[in-house]
Parts: structure tokens; sequence; C-alpha cells
């Protein structure tokens, strides 16, 4: 097995389990589609990343921060829904973006390329995730606690301002690193699909969100494998094998 | 404050915007006893209980006897549809599992087996969401109890239930409860105090002199008989 190979599966093992593990929080905060509105607004910093040739994810994280900034800046003056303003900072960012993304980068950019990663990238990813994983593990309970009473949450003594901040933060870590594996157009669904999948076939919250944490790694390694099949990007094929996994989950959906 | 006192509330004030939704407010709750806040919807009664929660910025003086522990069980909650949460997960989120927590639902009338344990709460009635609700305040035993409005979408024969419990729990063990209710009924009765609230303190007493004919119209707005 070559080098190269081996890493693009670990980054999938590792990413692909915590995106699903942070889409079981996200389908049940309702915010299923946030995932795929800032793989968007990442889109400035990747483009950048792949002018100056490194790897796209540490574009991302600046762009996605700026782009969090922003929306939170401009809810608080100006009280619109926060889906209204995550809408408008996407779609500036997808147009700033083309205004200087090469066009042989165009493809990279949207739906990402994992083969160019290198042991530096991989090392990074595998403690990144690992971190993400551990925080949100440990306020999995207590978001869950405030998604069904926020106030109840906060006589329980949960700083709820201040876990909504370390999720939306998890939230741009895990955008960031996925956005190598599937590229900022299929970001989303490999936060929603694996998730979903889980959700179907689960009978108690631990199979939900350790399920949902086994298809999101399952799914990318089906995926880099089919690439390796197939030689075409290992995106699409990790998104089409969780869609698939989703398909099948519905055979078994519990009441 | 005096010594048996667990909370004193002085010159209460609470604004949302311009608006001042409790005025002038001032009352205090002894240890074991059970308050009964009344009024009409919009009166404030689930306002007072949020700002003495301190979830809700005031003015005025609200003072706590030191290390008091909270139960509350909230108006508003929302199990998120298909949340494969059952029950004794939810339990689990309280960290003295499962000691009291038996105890608790059974007092509630819900059986604490293995089959119920398992149960999603989205499949769970707006009663029996609401038991559930009340017996995870109950299950750490804290020294006050909040329920606001515990009888929203319970069927009569679950609101007995619940209101034999509540009584057995303030009978047996040292809890203080303030409950927040439009009813009338038995609960009323055996309270130790009633605050007739409507943005201001229109009665504050003992049941038998707060729940009158005359007083009740003036809390309500029309005649209401007992």
């Amino acid at each position: 097995m070559d080098l190269q190979f081996l890493y693009s599966l670990i980054v999938g093992v590792f990413v692909g389990g915590v995106a699903g593990y942070l889409g079981s929080l996200m389908i049940t905060k309702r915010m299923a589609l946030v995932g795929d509105a800032l793989g968007h607004a990442a889109l400035p910093g990747i483009a950048l990343a792949l002018i100056y040739g490194f790897n796209p994810s540490w574009g991302a994280i600046p762009a996605l921060f700026f782009g969090i900034l922003v929306i939170w800046f401009f809810e608080i003056h100006t009280k619109l829904p926060m889906e209204a303003l995550t809408g408008i900072v996407f779609t500036a960012s997808v147009a700033i973006a083309f205004l200087f993304l090469p066009e042989n980068e165009v493809s990279n950019a949207l739906i990402g390329d994992i083969s160019k990663i290198n042991l530096f990238d991989t090392v990074i990813s595998v403690i990144l995730s690992l971190i993400v994983f551990l925080i949100l593990k440990k306020i999995f309970s207590n978001m869950i606690l405030a998604s069904i009473s926020e106030d109840l949450a906060r006589v329980e003594h949960i700083n709820t301002k201040k876990q909504n901040f370390i999720y939306l933060v998890c939230i741009a870590i895990v955008v960031a690193l996925g956005i190598k594996v599937t590229g900022s157009l299929l970001m989303g669904a490999l936060v929603i699909t694996p998730a979903a999948a889980a959700r179907n076939m689960a009978s108690n919250l631990f199979q939900y969100s350790f399920g949902s944490l086994i298809i999101g790694a399952i799914s990318c390694v089906l995926g880099i494998l089919f690439f390796k099949v197939f030689s075409l990007s290992a995106g699409p094929f990790v998104i089409l094998s969780a869609s698939l996994i989703f398909l099948i989950s519905l055979f078994f959906k519990k009441r | 404050m005096e010594k048996d006192i667990i909370l004193k509330v002085e010159n209460l004030n609470v604004d949302f915007g311009e608006e001042r939704v409790i005025e002038d407010l001032s009352f205090d709750l002894k240890e074991k006893e059970l308050l009964v806040i009344l009024g009409p919807n919009g009166a404030g009664k689930s306002t007072l209980l949020k700002t003495l929660l301190g979830l809700i910025p005031y003015q005025g003086q609200i003072q706590w006897k030191d290390s008091v522990h909270i139960g509350y069980v909230p108006n508003e909650f929302v199990i998120p549809e298909n949340l494969p949460l059952n029950l004794k997960e939810f339990f689990q989120f309280k960290k003295d599992y499962p000691e009291k927590i038996f105890q608790a639902l059974e007092l509630v009338g819900i059986k604490a087996s293995e089959k119920n344990l398992e149960k999603k709460l989205y499949t769970f009635s707006s009663g029996q969401l609401r038991r559930t609700l009340i017996a995870w305040a109950m299950s750490d035993e804290p020294d006050i109890i909040f329920l606001d409005e515990p009888m929203l979408f319970i069927d009569i024969h679950g609101r007995e239930t619940i209101y034999d419990s509540l009584v057995k729990v303030w009978e047996e063990k040292n809890q203080s409860i303030i409950l927040v209710s439009h009813e009338i009924g038995e609960v009323c009765k055996k309270a130790d105090k009633i605050l007739a609230l409507n943005k201001r303190k229109l009665f504050y007493g003992p049941p038998e002199e707060v729940i009158t004919p005359q007083n009740l119209a003036k809390i309500y707005g029309s005649s209401i008989s007992l």
C-alpha cells in the first residue's frame, strides 16, 4: 500500500468520524444545512490556499472564523435571523472566491482532493479531529438538554452561551478538515448523511451518536477505496457511500 | 434574613424593553412552604419564576438562603422529533443516577421498569413528558422545586396523580414548592400562601383569605364559581 493512500485513509477515518459525530448534534439542533453553508463560506480561503499551494483546510479555517464573526456581528446589529445572514455570507463568499480562483482549481475547491495529503497534514488532521471529538463528547449531553429546554439547562448550571460558542468553533474546525476530503460543495453531506442514517437505526442516544461516528468513518473509507479503484475524485464517492448507507438504514428504521 | 426563610423578594421590577411586566413585587418563602402563584394569561407568572431562577435581568432584590439547590419544571420544552433519547439516558444527565430516580418516577406514576426506561421520550404523550420532567426535577432532592403550570396537557386522572404526588413530596420531604397554576383546585387549598399576580401583587396570603369569589373576579376579570 502506498504511503499517500494510507494517509488518505487515516484522515478519512478520523475526519469522517468526527464529522458524523458532530452531525448527530447538528441534526438535533436543526442546523443540518449550516455545515453546507459554512463549506461555501470557506471558499475564499480555499482559493487562496490553492493559489499558493498549501492545504485548503488551513486556508479554510481563517475564512470560516471570519465568516462566523461576520454572521455573529450582523446578528447582533441587525436582529435578522441567523439562517438569512448565513445565506448572505456564504453566497458573498462564493462570489468573492470565484473572482480569483484559477479555473483549473475549481474542481479541487468544490469536491476536494485527498490524494495530495502529506504526513504533516495527516498528523494535524488526526490531532484536531481527536480534540474536537473529546470536546463534543464532553458537551454532548448538555447540548441535548439545552435543545430540550435552554432554561432547564441554565438552571442546571450549564453556561449555554459559552457552550454554543465552543460548538460553533467545533463546526468551523470540522468543516475546514472535511473540505480536504469532500470539498466545499459536498461538505454539508459529510455532516448530515451519516447522522441521518444512524438516527434511522438507533434505539438510544449512544447508538445514535456513535453510530453517526462509525458511519461517517466507513463512508470515507469506502469513498477513498472507490477513488483508488476508479481514479476519480474521492469526495463524490464518500458522499455517495454515505447516501447508500442512508438508503439501507431506511430498511432498519426504528420507532 | 430570618432563619427559616429560603427566599426573600423585595421591590422586584422586570422590564421587557419599555414594558414593565412585573411591578414592585415583594414576598417571601419559608422552608417547607408551598406557594401557589395564580393569575391570568400574561400576568407575569412564568416571568417571575424565570426571574427568581436568575434567567431574566431585574431590578430590586432577590435573596436566597445560602447554597440552595433548585429543581425546575419549565412551561415550555421540546423533545426534538425522532431524537432517540430514552428515559434512562435522560435521567443519566443528572449526576446522581440512578439512586433517587426510580423513587421519583414511581412518585409521579411512571413505573421504573427496564421496558419503560428504554422508551424514547418522543414517543411519550405530553402528560407523560411533563410527569417525567417533574420526576427529573425532584430526583436529586432539591431544597425548592419551581413548577411552571405542570398540569398543562395532562388529563384529569393524571392531574390527580401529580397533585397527589406533589403534596406527598411536599409533606414527606423538606422541600419548598413554588407552583404556577391556572387552577383553583385542591393544591390551592393545601398551599401555605397564594400569590395572585397581574404584573403587580393583587393578593398575597393564606388560601382561605385569597381564594374568595370577589378576589377571583378581580384576579381573572370575571366571576368564577368555586
